[in-house]
């Protein structure tokens, strides 16, 4: 189990992370979430025990991380991380027996997923000839070739064709099968919905929404009608607790203030032709719209 | 995590030595040095019109002076070798036909007539002639004078050599532990010692090179991230730095080969002897060598030089490393590299200057200054203008030197290898300096 246990820190003056707590448990995806700057990196790294908590600790399995344990963690920065004059095969030689991996053990593996990404013809190419999506597929590669137990995802589909993503998804699916604690980072807040029972969202440091993902969307009360149909929309405008509506593509999205203004809306609307009246909690993406906007 | 820094150690050799240019720098040093050491011999097979046999026409109007011009002329050639023969041949006909018979041409005419003072010659050529070869002209003619001017008088050759020879000068020291001998190869190791010296200065460049491109290219790769996740900074500092002073140090012994090869090579194509050209330097550097005095002096100033040598190594590979993890470009690097090469460089002009300034104060203080005592303290121990206590002193501050960069340098590293902030690079250094003191 991942503790993180009140961790601040503290750059001179600035407060890059300021309390933060979270904990994950064997098989569990977490969600860590913020805008560009909000301390997820010092996170990631205070975490990875590349940097020293100002104030707080973090444990796994209780006990401190330090580079006794670091064989058992995985990290895919956001960015890319390859030495990109090496071949694919000496690249992945290299990350896995700084993990204190066996060759024999990293290629039989390498060749494993090489397989399963269709890369196998690529292995001994060099990094820089591969395409930005083959790249990051590598790096994806380097970061779990050692079965991590803890499996830290900074924007791991950056790049990557949907047919990529699935192959990826898969991938992450399998580990966290396998029990492998998995903390996951990305701006396309559907992937979070999809993987993340768990998240928190920061901003410029501070904590300002964590918690079970489904809590987190009933306690934002806040939904989404979706109506296609013959409807006036400045008839639903009307309607106290409707916040907005749009119209895309042929459909009104309403939003509203709580579940209790559906009822009304739907009033409204039903005298009309309608083909479609669909009721959603308010979307992730929405969420972190909102929280981040309120304290921006 | 011992094995970690070995396989760091290793991946950093093999990187570098495995690179082709390694390989094509080290096969231009061989080439270099085996021409160095038979430079020479080199020309001389290659031959040239400095091959050529001279050709000298004597017009001897004295009727006395060519037998004795020709004898000194052919004399000392013999001597010297330069590296052509003669062919001297008396002429009686017009001056102006032997001047139109030698245009064109690189015969030398050379017009002897008496004078009041006995004698007095013209050279002639249409091209310019070898300084060496007028030199020995001019020499000749000043011997044949003398020569011809003792026959005319009454003056015995007994009496005329005392008369033209040297005057006997005899150096005494009054302290007895002090010979001429080693005073004449303190002149000559004063020059000869920047030479020597100048394989470090080339091994300086390699290492700090070398580590700071290391360096940056995992930190600007974002390999780093990956890397300090896997082995503690402490690891990678370390292996960075022995990984540099193991390749220079293998590079240095290479160099050794390559100069024991140069050697072999001189001895075969001399015929089995070993012997080098009057005018060569490396025939001074180890004839002095071979001098008594110097042989004496050895046994303490080898040690102390290899520890100056390789404590210095050490503290610029450790100032390179910690200097390089601030950065985030190879730009960066080379903005920071160019002080440390400053410095080096002071240290080798200064080590040239210090055989003309003997005895000065501010060469003597900087000689204990670490990055300057490698090349400075050597130089002026074995010229006699420090002692073994100031070497000392020099290795001293060297060894604390080291420390404070293990100590403090870490630390910097530590918060530096991570850093990629834009900020004014030193502005960076100050501020990990404070951190790391936190």
């Amino acid at each position: 189990m991942l503790k993180v246990d009140h961790i601040t820190k503290y750059y001179g003056e600035i407060c890059a992370v300021n309390q933060l707590s979270f904990s994950l448990k064997e098989g569990e995806i977490f969600g860590l979430l913020g805008a560009n700057g909000a301390g997820k990196t010092t996170t990631f790294r205070m975490i990875l025990s590349l940097l020293e908590p100002t104030s707080g600790k973090v444990t796994l399995n209780g006990k401190k991380i330090d580079y006794s344990v670091m064989e058992s963690l995985g990290y895919l920065p956001e960015e890319r991380s390859l030495l990109t004059k090496l071949t694919v095969e000496e690249q992945i030689l290299y990350y896995g027996k700084l993990k204190g991996m066996k060759e024999e053990i990293i290629l039989k593996r390498l060749d494993e997923y090489l397989l399963k990404f269709g890369l196998l013809n690529d292995k001994r190419r060099k990094i820089k000839e591969l395409s930005k999506g083959n790249q990051q597929k590598i790096q994806f590669i380097s970061s779990i070739i050692h079965e991590p137990k803890l499996l830290i995802l900074d924007e791991p589909f950056t790049g990557l064709d949907p047919i990529n993503v699935k192959q990826f998804k898969e991938v992450i699916y399998d580990l966290k099968k396998r029990g492998c604690m998995i903390i996951f980072s990305s701006h396309q807040m559907e992937h979070i919905e999809e993987f993340c029972e768990k998240l928190v969202i920061l901003v410029k440091g501070n904590v300002v929404l964590s918690g079970d993902l489904k809590e987190i969307k009933k306690a934002y009360e806040k939904m989404n009608i979706f109506i296609r149909g013959d409807v006036k929309v400045e008839d639903i405008q009307k309607i106290d607790g409707v916040l907005e509506v749009i119209t895309v593509g042929g459909e009104i999205l309403v939003r509203v203030k709580n579940e209790q203004i559906v009822p009304a809306v739907f009033q409204v609307v039903k005298k009309r032709d309608i083909r479609k009246f669909v009721v959603e909690e308010a979307s992730l993406n929405e969420i972190f719209i909102d929280k981040v906007g309120e304290v921006l | 995590m011992r094995s970690k820094f070995w396989f760091l150690v290793g991946e950093s050799l093999k990187k570098k030595i495995k690179n082709k240019w390694f390989l094509v720098a080290n096969v231009v040093l061989l080439l270099l040095l085996v021409g160095i050491f038979n430079a020479d011999k080199i020309v001389a097979y290659f031959g040239g019109d400095f091959q050529n046999t001279k050709e000298i026409i004597v017009m001897d109007t004295t009727e006395k002076s060519f037998p004795i011009f020709k004898e000194k002329l052919e004399l000392a050639n013999t001597s010297f070798d330069f590296g052509f023969s003669l062919s001297i041949t008396s002429t009686m006909d017009s001056i102006d036909t032997l001047k139109e018979e030698i245009k064109g041409t690189d015969k030398i005419l050379i017009f002897i007539e008496p004078s009041i003072s006995y004698l007095k010659a013209s050279v002639v050529s249409d091209a310019y002639l070898d300084t060496s070869l007028y030199q020995l002209i001019v020499q000749s003619l000043n011997a044949t004078k003398m020569e011809v001017a003792i026959n005319s008088t009454d003056i015995d050759i007994e009496e005329y050599h005392h008369i033209t020879s040297n005057i006997e000068v005899e150096r005494i020291l009054l302290d007895n532990e002090k010979t001429s001998e080693e005073e004449i190869s303190k002149t000559v190791l004063s020059v000869v010692f920047p030479t020597l010296i100048l394989p470090f200065f080339i091994l300086v460049v390699f290492l700090v090179q070398m580590i700071g491109t290391e360096i940056n290219e995992e930190k600007s790769s974002r390999s780093m991230e990956i890397i300090i996740s896997s082995v503690s900074p402490k690891t990678h500092f370390f292996s960075k730095v022995a990984a540099g002073n193991i390749f220079v140090l293998f590079q240095a012994f290479l160099l050794l080969v390559y100069a024991l090869i140069a050697f072999i090579v001189r001895i075969v194509l001399g015929g089995g002897n070993f012997s080098f050209a009057s005018s060569s330097g490396i025939g001074d550097f180890f004839s002095t060598l071979m001098n008594r005095g110097i042989l004496d002096k050895l046994y303490y100033f080898v040690p102390i030089a290899l520890i100056l040598f390789v404590l210095s190594f050490l503290a610029y590979s450790l100032l390179a490393g910690i200097l390089a993890s601030m950065t985030v470009s190879m730009e960066d690097f080379n903005q920071i590299q160019a002080p440390i090469m400053f410095i080096c460089m002071t240290g080798y002009y200064l080590s040239i200057m210090s055989s003309m300034f003997s005895g000065s104060i501010f060469i003597r203080v900087l000689s204990y200054l670490p990055f300057l005592s490698c090349l400075l303290s050597p130089a002026l121990l074995l010229t006699g203008q420090i002692t073994i206590v100031d070497s000392l002193i020099s290795i001293g501050l060297l060894l604390l030197l080291n420390y404070f960069f293990v100590q403090r340098g870490l630390k910097v590293y530590k918060i530096g290898i991570l850093n990629y902030s834009t900020d004014k690079m030193w502005q960076k250094i100050i501020r990990a300096v404070k951190n790391g003191k936190e």
